[in-house]
């Protein structure tokens, strides 16, 4: 009977739940508008004059190194959390921590994904010079990785602390769409590459779901995306993560080589299967069938076939990447305004076009801008064959991993894709 | 805890929290909705008093008023907008809460089941990642080809041009196309017989050779003439030398195109040009041009009749189609210059003529296409027996002269600085004409013999487009977002400057120790030449594209709405009469025969006392 009553408070709830997030969704969207209405510069008829906008001062050096002791204390904690103390709620209270400082505190920046632009940007503009600070958010998470698998994932990472905290529900999805879905990190982290190291744009930072709930005020369209990651991941588990995350490819790769790694039991698996369910994001191996991967033949042919193709992916991929770069180019500034104006010489009378009417008032002439764009093409075209090669070498890669069968015994998580979240863990009924 | 008891409060925290949310939500939609009503500063009782504030300009009381309103208004904006953040972080902090117990009381009601048996089978879902996979990357593939043709690659587009033009300038740089004559006589003066000579060599077009010959005779005849001869005529854009001062006498000062008041005539322009008119003694001549074809005309000052037209066609070198140029710039933006003898004409393309009073082609040759955003929109000016062309490009900046007999390049100055779209003026400095330019980001002084450059001031930025003006010994020059300067060529140096009204298009205009400036936003302004002191400015009508011009003691204004305005040449704003021309005037009125000769965007009007 009190079952019966509960579940029946429980459908209500499911309703509630349902008009809640459908209000939460609208709430956000309307904050988020309000934030971008402008208020018009009152106009003063006294000598009152207006005070010149200035650029507020970059963070003190020494607040920049708190963050990266910050960094480096949660990275060995939720290291010893998920490998020595075996502690879910450790690494949950963490993230907690980790949600609060580095995201609602820091306003999601200075943050590791992002940092790889950073990084590219210094590698190809020698003009560019990286803080010490960013490229130790940029090292440090992946040489912890290096050593204990991803605990940056499970304990540090803010992102990841939002979605984490946020599953209720998640569903399994099926390998063939994981394996899909899990190209577009690589794409992501290609196109992120690309678009710093010509200088473009961030694209991660741009693109970053969350940081406009981070720092409340972000643009419209942000907002919606970001909410839909929340909505998404209450039941897709750690969507951006999985599906996304451009860092996660490089966690991922590090990941694979850990030395020390969370195990899900603490000393021999017994093949009870407890724990088969309970990694909301698929990241458990099971024990290899026997029967499928005896039946080598056909393995053995594919594996020959896609090993030949890898390097045709590769060329074709390059192929097109360079086909595509006069395209692709278009999304760098300095291009867009150079092909706007030569299409388009209209647009000079528009006085609405601020990009337009700021070159005009610059008194930079439209040849060095065009000349300008054009190496910036250019390295879009180099940019591109390596870019399309490198995502070709990622398909024939996949697929060549599809056909290799690795032997495993035991219910184990999978080094490269398992986020060191602990949970389970918990689920094993092994201890010691 | 009891799990039952943990279970009951983590679903009331959900639901308490889950209301809370609702509430906050709610109470920010209010909010927004009432914010994106109200715009502070629009409301009705501010829009009142700032409308009595017009009537009663100096009540200090309405003034105090409104800046209360405006505070408070304001104060209420600020209001609203830190309502909409705290609301912001409470919804966030709800939704958190809501999310947290949500989980826990999912988490608690979960029972460890057993776990299901694996029903995906290994190979078929191995096989089938393989598939999506393969589809992925192949319609990445295809999306990349696809990318690839179906963008346009303007930049190097715009090289191709370049090179285009740039190899067609160089190729033609002397072809001049010639007319085939007979035997010339005995040339009056050296110069002309040199360059008649020259005119003997070539022979390439197939004219009319008894039409030739009268012109021919013509020709030995000029006498290229004096600065007194120009004068009272209005031999190029903005009057005599480019100034925009006419000497002319009993100039009207009023009419009116719709009801036809003080109109002498008024006839239509075949083709479209924003070229203004020139004139010499009865014959007025305007260019006009589109996409297919370039022509120039020649008018009767007295009837309004078209006496010639002539299709600029057939020349050696000019490009198969035009270049690209903005609708109000146009193929016919610059202005023909006269010397009594013959008419020159340009064009957008390239594109140089030479006709004389009765439309006999003269000569004609391309400059090379010119690569001009806008379009080439410099006009013409002449002295002696020189044409002088600014030829701005986004390649090039080079001051060009022309032989006004045969056309050759007489010298070719190239010049540092951007590209403009201002026109040359003939200056008399000390008694030896200059021709000066302005130019981002100088306005500089070329001799009219040599094209030696004599002053050069960095004073200018931006697309400059209003041309330069001379008066009492100095040089006056100046464009949107830079400045207006004064400058005395003789000592190469700035005498004033001032940024407070500048033009975009309109050109300066000096006389009787006035400077006048009239900008595209409406204000007319007037200052002392000498100093730089601002006499009065007003503000009138949209704005200002026609040069301001003097004539007759008068300054001569058209805003772009087509009304004209006369003040007084004083130190007080003093408006001497009106016309409404009652279409768009861009172009500067030439006077000539005490009438003024206006072109609108569809007709050519003569308007004198009748
Ligand atoms: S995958 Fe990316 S977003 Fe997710 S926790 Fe790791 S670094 Fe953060
Ligand atoms: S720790 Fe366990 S539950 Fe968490 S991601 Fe890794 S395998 Fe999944």
């Amino acid at each position: 009977m009190k079952c019966k009553l509960m579940l029946d408070r429980y459908l209500q709830m499911k309703n509630w739940i349902k008009i809640t997030l459908v209000f939460a969704f609208l709430m956000f969207n309307l904050a988020g508008m309000a934030q971008k209405q402008r208020f018009p510069k009152p106009e003063f008829g006294t000598g009152y004059s207006q005070p010149t906008p200035v650029t507020p001062e970059p963070r003190a050096l020494a607040l920049e190194y708190t963050d990266v002791v910050v960094l480096l204390i949660v990275l060995s904690l939720a290291s010893w959390f998920a490998i020595r103390k075996r502690s879910r709620k450790g690494l949950l209270w963490l993230s907690v921590f980790t949600l609060l400082y580095f995201g609602f505190y820091r306003n999601g920046c200075i943050c590791s994904i992002g940092s790889i632009q950073n990084v590219s940007l210094t590698l190809f503009d020698p003009g560019y010079a990286i803080s010490i600070t960013t490229l130790l958010f940029f090292l440090l998470p992946l040489i912890f990785t290096l050593y204990f698998g991803r605990t940056f994932c499970a304990g540090a990472c803010p992102l990841g602390a939002m979605q984490d905290l946020l599953i209720i529900k998640p569903l399994s999805l099926p390998e063939w769409l994981r394996k899909t879905l899990g190209v577009i990190p690589y794409l992501y982290l290609t196109f992120a590459i690309l678009f710093a190291a010509t200088g473009t744009d961030f694209i991660i930072c741009r693109y970053d779901p969350f940081v406009g709930i981070f720092r409340m005020d972000a643009e419209f369209h942000m907002v919606v995306l970001g909410i839909a990651f929340i909505l998404m991941g209450m039941f897709v588990a750690r969507p951006y993560c999985r599906f996304l995350c451009p860092y996660g490819v490089l966690l991922n790769w590090m990941s694979r080589f850990s030395k020390y790694h969370l195990s899900i039991t603490p000393a021999a698996c017994i093949q009870c299967k407890l724990c088969s369910d309970s990694c909301p994001f698929d990241a458990i191996d099971y024990p290899t069938d026997e029967k499928q991967s005896k039946n080598t033949k056909w393995g053995v042919n594919r594996f020959l076939v896609y090993a030949l193709l890898i390097p045709l992916w590769i060329f074709i991929g390059g192929f097109a990447g360079s086909k595509a770069h006069t395209w692709i180019s278009k999304a760098n500034p300095t291009v867009y305004l150079a092909e706007l104006l030569l299409s388009k010489p209209e647009v000079r009378n528009d006085q609405k076009n601020l990009d337009v009417q700021a070159f005009l008032s610059s008194g930079k002439s439209l040849e060095t801008l065009v000349k300008e764009a054009t190496v910036i093409r250019q390295k879009f075209y180099s940019g591109g064959w390596i870019a399309g090669g490198f995502i070709g070498l990622v398909i024939g890669m996949t697929l060549l991993g599809q056909v290799v069968y690795r032997k495993k015994n035991d219910y184990q998580p999978h080094k490269g894709n398992c986020f060191s979240c602990g949970r389970c863990m918990n689920f094993c009924p092994v201890k010691k | 805890m009891e799990p039952e008891n943990k279970l009951k409060f983590s679903l009331n925290i959900a639901l308490v929290s889950g209301i809370f949310c609702i509430t906050v939500a709610l109470l920010l939609l209010l909010n927004f909705m009432q914010m994106s009503k109200n715009k502070p500063l629009e409301s009705k009782a501010l829009t009142s008093l700032v409308k009595r504030l017009s009537q009663e300009p100096n009540s200090d009381e309405l003034k105090q008023e409104i800046r209360n309103f405006d505070l408070l208004a304001r104060k209420a904006y600020f209001n609203s907008q830190w309502q909409v953040k705290t609301g912001g972080y409470l919804l966030l902090f709800g939704a958190i809460v809501f999310a947290l117990s949500l989980r826990v009381f999912i988490g608690l009601k979960s029972k460890i089941e057993e776990p299901d048996v694996k029903d995906e089978n290994d190979l078929t879902s191995r096989i089938m990642t393989q598939r999506w996979v393969m589809i992925t990357g192949s319609v990445m593939i295809v999306l990349g080809l696809v990318a690839s043709f179906a963008s346009v690659d303007h930049l190097q587009k715009y090289d191709v041009n370049e090179s285009l033009a740039e190899t067609k300038s160089i190729d033609n740089q002397d072809k001049v196309e010639v007319i085939k004559v007979g035997e010339i006589p005995n040339a009056t003066q050296p110069a002309i017989a040199d360059s008649t000579k020259k005119l003997v060599a070539g022979n390439t077009a197939k004219v009319d050779t008894s039409k030739v010959k009268a012109t021919l005779v013509a020709a030995t005849k000029i006498t290229f003439p004096g600065s007194n001869a120009i004068k009272v005529n209005a031999s190029s854009f903005r009057g005599p030398f480019g100034n925009g001062v006419f000497f002319q006498k009993g100039t009207p000062v009023e009419w009116d195109a719709a009801s036809g008041k003080n109109v002498i005539w008024k006839t239509s322009v075949p083709k479209k040009g924003f070229n203004s008119p020139v004139i010499w003694g009865n014959k007025l001549f305007l260019s006009g041009a589109d996409q297919q074809s370039r022509e120039v005309y020649c008018f009767d000052c007295n009837s309004g009749k078209v006496l010639w037209k002539q299709p600029v066609d057939n020349i050696t070198g000019s490009p198969a189609t035009m270049p690209k140029v903005t609708e109000d710039t146009g193929f016919a933006a610059s202005s023909l210059t006269t010397d009594g003898n013959k008419v020159y004409a340009i064009f957008a393309n390239g594109d140089i003529i030479c006709f004389d009073m009765d439309g006999n082609r003269v000569w004609a040759r391309n400059l090379g296409l010119p690569d001009n955003h806008y379009g080439h929109a410099s006009s013409l000016v002449m002295w002696k027996d020189k044409v002088y062309i600014q030829y701005d490009t986004n390649k090039s900046r080079k001051l060009i002269a022309l032989n006004a007999s045969t056309g050759e390049t007489v010298w070719e100055t190239a010049r540092k600085g951007k590209i403009s779209w201002a026109s040359p003026i003939l200056a008399d400095i000390n008694g030896k004409f200059q021709v000066v330019l302005s130019t981002d980001p100088m306005v500089a002084g070329y001799d009219a013999e040599s094209g030696k450059e004599l002053w050069s001031v960095d004073c200018l930025s931006g697309e400059v487009g209003p041309s330069p003006a001379s008066g009492g010994g100095l040089i006056f020059a100046a464009n949107e977002y830079a400045k207006l300067v004064a400058i005395d060529p003789s000592k190469n140096s700035k005498v004033w400057e001032s940024d407070e009204f500048l033009p975009e298009v309109a050109s300066p205009v000096t006389a009787n120790g006035l400077l006048f400036i009239a900008t595209s936003y409406g204000v007319l302004a007037c200052y002392d030449a000498k100093s730089g002191v601002k006499y009065w400015s007003k503000e009138e009508g949209p704005g200002y594209y026609s040069s301001p011009v003097i004539a007759d003691n008068k300054l001569y204004t058209f805003d772009t709405s087509g009304k004209m305005r006369v003040y007084d040449m004083a130190k007080e704003a003093k408006l001497l009469g009106e016309g409404n021309a009652a279409e768009k005037v861009t172009t500067t009125p030439a006077f000539a025969n005490a009438r003024m000769y206006l072109r609108t965007s569809n007709f050519l009007y003569c308007v004198g006392k009748k």
